[in-house]
């Protein structure tokens, strides 16, 4: 499919998917800018066309699939364990969060209960998980606004985090921890103190990065009532995560769907007011905060056990379905697994929550200028392998 | 918070003869295609499931059906519901409910393309993942195509 | 030979008037045109400049990349030459060996034109600069009004070449660029007036001669701070950097040039920094002078400093939307610089 840059007239509706007004109606000052696949801005492979009236958006219809792999149809072909790395790479930024969801998922159709040990250890790699792509998020948006140094800052944070999760799993970002059951091998001796300094030092990170983009006068005058979205509209989008939170909608499915020990652990849910980019923004700073109280909790409170539970050695299922989500740094990830007793999947559903959050581009963005659609599709936070499996 | 059963209750109440079952702590509902909205705004509208969490299809050849899956969630009383479709494989048709939930736009173009779906009244039938030129419904278990390999199976 | 080398430094106007003086002379002995060597002489003036500012490139761009890595918590160039100093020469070269590209549909003659134009611009604005004592190629009397009058025929450059380019976003880059420029040459000429007020004169000379050593930075803090915003504005760099934004519009009017051209883009930016950096001593901080040390060496050095501060605000703010750059510019500094002016003419006449 070879589209090129041009005027309505060359490309036609199956293509941009906007049906043209008939060529009296038509103003003109409108054309189309074609944005994508590839351009510096958008966090990932994918196609947005925009019908401008000027510098104001009067439509826009997102493209998808460049990345489409078939997942899907590939867990059905595989055994539950071999599914596990296939599931760091559907999200490469929140890999610890789709395998809890899936180890989860398994776990639950099996009837196996963990040691506490075990749910102590997800929950601090899920933590440092989410403290990581939030840092990268902010780093990303940064370098979109044009401010280049809080890119450095924030990844001076992430090699940290980076090279702690390497100590443990072998692995910086498609880690392959998880099993079913446990881990594969217990955390070294050097993680707790590497964690308690970086604990320390964090607080002070974030302050830092929060003073440096979020707080300064540009970027707040470039996101304050920018990509409003309300919270019914935000809910009925099936939007997820900080971008639903922004929304004064208080839904986290660490609270609302809990799982592993976060009913134990104290934290708070940061709610934004006015569900625009800056409410958005503002979450994830305060959730860096809030990871880094519950990092401080479970390393206080870290149990003696095994780092891993007897599982049988092949994982068959008795035949049922499940569904487990998690809340990852994106949204709520959830794995809906289908098992119909033998050693591989029936079927695999994977819940994603740039999927969701990206089909309300349109709805964010109609009405806005131009300028701002890179600063929208910044705080929305999307990985594009993500929405396409 | 409300429980399985109470939920069992309402829609017993509303719909007579309902089919349900338990699901796990989710309550599974079974719903015929062309009751399917009407189930949908009631659950919406009078017992606060306003979130769709996903919406995905399952393709059963042995019983020469597609059942369509559709998992909700209410934030209010923390609570799940799966409505479930059965369709049959061949003209497996459905109405639209993109406009109940918003979200259902995209679940739906996801599942028509893949697993051969339509969704009457749809307001943008266009492929969402899917090349083009790409024939057959690729997550339906009998899916061929010449670059699909099968794995040797495991021992 | 102390002496000489004493006063070619110290007292450089005098030392040039004697060379001069004594060229005149001796051509005017041989019975040739007095207009031919003035013109040499200006030639002679041309070259220097010439090499002033390739030197400055090459210093600026270093300077600039060693400052931005430290404030990132990084180093910086420091591979190629001690400290990397030759860098720049290292990424000129990589320029000047690549492929030179012109779109097909581009509007050729204009293509090609317009860098040079930019170019030219900067390079024109080096006539009314005093380095140092004396060390002006022509100390025009109404220098204020050249350089705010030749700062401006940058926008055409950069007109050109975004409509040259035959592209979309070339287009709206260079139309958001002109925009930009000539909304921001406003308050910088009011402000560059309250200064001609203070000094009585329009002549630069005059103006630094009129200037205590650290110059009227005390006198206008005001002014200084909105002749800083901007010649930040007019260079197209730090938050107003929206026509070359590279997550937005793809380099904006830059996106087709490659190699060499870009190249001269790249140089016509920076030296233009480094000539905001130069009018904004000149104007504000005194200058070439100074206590102590030869007058260039200030001059260099204030300079340099105020290039620092651009630098500075470059690498910590984001990019500024248009919108709230047009609106920074007519809202708030066009105000600011008329009761600039409004308070600074008072208080002339009455104190």
């Amino acid at each position: 499919m070879n589209v090129t840059f041009g005027d309505r007239d060359e490309m036609s509706p199956s293509v941009t998917g906007i049906t043209p007004l008939p060529a009296a109606q038509s103003t003109s000052d409108e054309f189309l800018l074609n944005v994508g696949p590839q351009h510096p801005a958008t966090h990932g492979v994918l196609r947005v066309v925009v019908t401008m009236d000027g510098e104001v958006v009067k439509d826009i219809v997102p493209h998808i699939g460049y990345v489409h792999r078939g997942l899907e149809k590939l867990f059905e072909n595989r055994t539950y364990e071999q599914i596990i790395p296939f599931t760091d790479r559907t999200d490469y930024l929140s890999a610890i969060a789709n395998n809890f969801a899936y180890v989860m998922g398994v776990e639950r159709l099996l009837g196996l209960e963990v040691p506490k040990k075990v749910e102590y250890m997800r929950v601090l790699m899920a933590e440092l998980n989410r403290i990581a792509s939030h840092l990268l998020w902010l780093a990303a948006y940064g370098l979109d606004m044009g401010a280049f140094t809080p890119f450095l800052y924030a990844f001076r944070d992430r090699e940290e985090i980076g090279a702690m999760i390497e100590e443990a799993s072998g692995g910086r970002l498609t880690t392959n921890y998880f099993r079913v059951g446990g881990f594969v091998h217990e955390l070294p001796k050097e993680f707790f103190p590497r964690l308690r300094k970086f604990i320390a030092r964090f607080g002070k990170a974030v302050n830092e990065l929060d003073t440096l983009l979020v707080e300064n006068a540009i970027f707040v005058a470039r996101t304050r009532g920018v990509g409003v979205i309300g919270r019914e509209r935000a809910v009925s989008y099936g939007m997820t995560g900080p971008c639903l939170r922004a929304s004064n909608a208080a839904f986290d499915v660490r609270r609302d769907m809990p799982y592993s020990i976060y009913p134990s652990l104290d934290f708070e849910i940061p709610v934004g007011r006015n569900g625009d980019t800056w409410d958005r923004s503002w979450v994830r700073i305060e959730e860096m905060r809030q990871s880094l109280a519950i990092l401080r909790q479970a390393m206080d409170g870290f149990p003696e056990g095994d780092h891993r539970t007897r599982a049988p050695r092949n994982i068959e299922p008795p035949a049922g379905e499940v569904y487990s989500a998690v809340e990852g740094p994106r949204g709520e990830i959830g794995f809906y697994i289908v098992s119909d007793g033998t050693r591989k999947p029936y079927r695999v559903k994977m819940r994603k929550p740039s999927f969701s959050n990206f089909s309300a581009l349109p709805e964010i963005l109609r009405g806005n200028k131009i300028a701002d659609l890179v600063a929208v599709m910044g705080s929305l936070d999307l990985v594009v392998p993500e929405i396409d499996r | 918070m409300r429980s399985a059963e109470e939920i069992r209750d309402a829609l017993r109440g509303r719909f007579p003869g309902i089919e349900t079952r338990p699901v796990d702590p989710a309550l599974s509902v079974t719903v015929q295609p062309d009751a399917l909205r009407e189930h949908l705004v009631f659950l919406r509208d009078e017992l606060a499931f306003d979130f769709l969490v996903f919406m995905t299809a399952l393709d059963r050849p042995a019983d020469g059906a597609v059942e369509l899956v559709y998992r909700l969630f209410s934030r209010e009383s923390r609570t799940s519901v799966v409505v479930r479709v059965r369709l049959p494989r061949d003209g497996a048709r459905v109405p639209t409910v993109s406009d109940i939930y918003r979200t259902a736009e995209w679940h739906e173009r996801e599942t028509a393309e893949l697993f051969g779906v339509e969704f009457a009244g749809h307001p943008d039938p266009r492929r969402l993942l899917l090349p083009d030129d790409l024939e057959g419904y690729p997550l339906r278990k009998d899916f061929m195509h010449p670059n699909l390999v099968r794995l040797p199976e495991v021992t | 030979m102390g002496r000489f080398l004493y006063d070619l430094f110290y007292n450089s106007d005098l030392v040039l008037n004697g060379w001069s003086a004594a060229a005149h002379q001796s051509w005017a002995a041989r019975g040739w045109p007095p207009v031919i060597l003035d013109g040499l002489l200006q030639l002679a003036w041309a070259v220097a400049a010439a090499v002033f500012l390739a030197l400055n490139a090459l210093f600026i761009i270093w300077f600039e990349r060693k400052v931005a890595a430290r404030m990132q918590i990084r180093r910086g160039p420091n591979r190629v030459g001690p400290w990397g100093i030759l860098q720049t020469l290292a990424d000129t070269g990589k320029l000047l060996i690549k492929e030179d590209i012109i779109p097909d549909a581009a509007d050729k003659a204009v293509f090609r034109a317009a860098p040079l134009l930019v170019l030219a611009s900067t390079f024109m604005l080096f006539v009314v600069l005093p380095f140092g004592k004396g060390l002006v190629a022509a100390d025009l009397n109404v220098g204020l009004v050249y350089f705010l009058a030749i700062s401006g025929l940058s926008v055409i450059g950069i007109l050109a070449g975004g409509w040259a380019s035959n592209n979309k976003y070339s287009l709206m880059g260079g139309m958001r660029s002109a925009a930009q420029i000539v909304s921001y040459e406003v308050p910088a000429v009011l402000t560059v007036l309250s200064v001609a007020l203070l000094a009585g004169s329009l002549r630069l000379g005059d103006i630094v001669r009129a200037q205590p050593s650290y110059g009227y930075i005390l006198l206008q803090p005001v002014g200084f701070l909105l002749f800083l915003i901007a010649s930040n504005a007019e260079i197209n760099r730090g938050p107003f950097d929206l026509p070359e934004a590279d997550s937005e519009l793809v380099s904006g009017f830059l996106t087709e040039y490659s190699a060499m051209r870009f190249a001269i883009f790249f140089l016509a930016e920076y030296t233009n920094l480094f000539l905001a950096g130069a009018f904004a001593s000149t104007l504000f901080l005194g200058g070439w002078r100074g206590p102590l040390l030869p007058p260039v060496v200030w001059f260099l050095l204030k300079s340099y400093f105020v290039v620092f501060l651009l630098i500075w605000i470059r690498w910590t703010f984001p990019r500024l939307r248009v919108d709230h750059l047009m609106e920074l510019s007519w809202k708030v500094l066009l105000p600011l610089a008329l009761a600039n002016l409004l308070v600074t003419a008072v208080l002339v006449k009455v104190l």
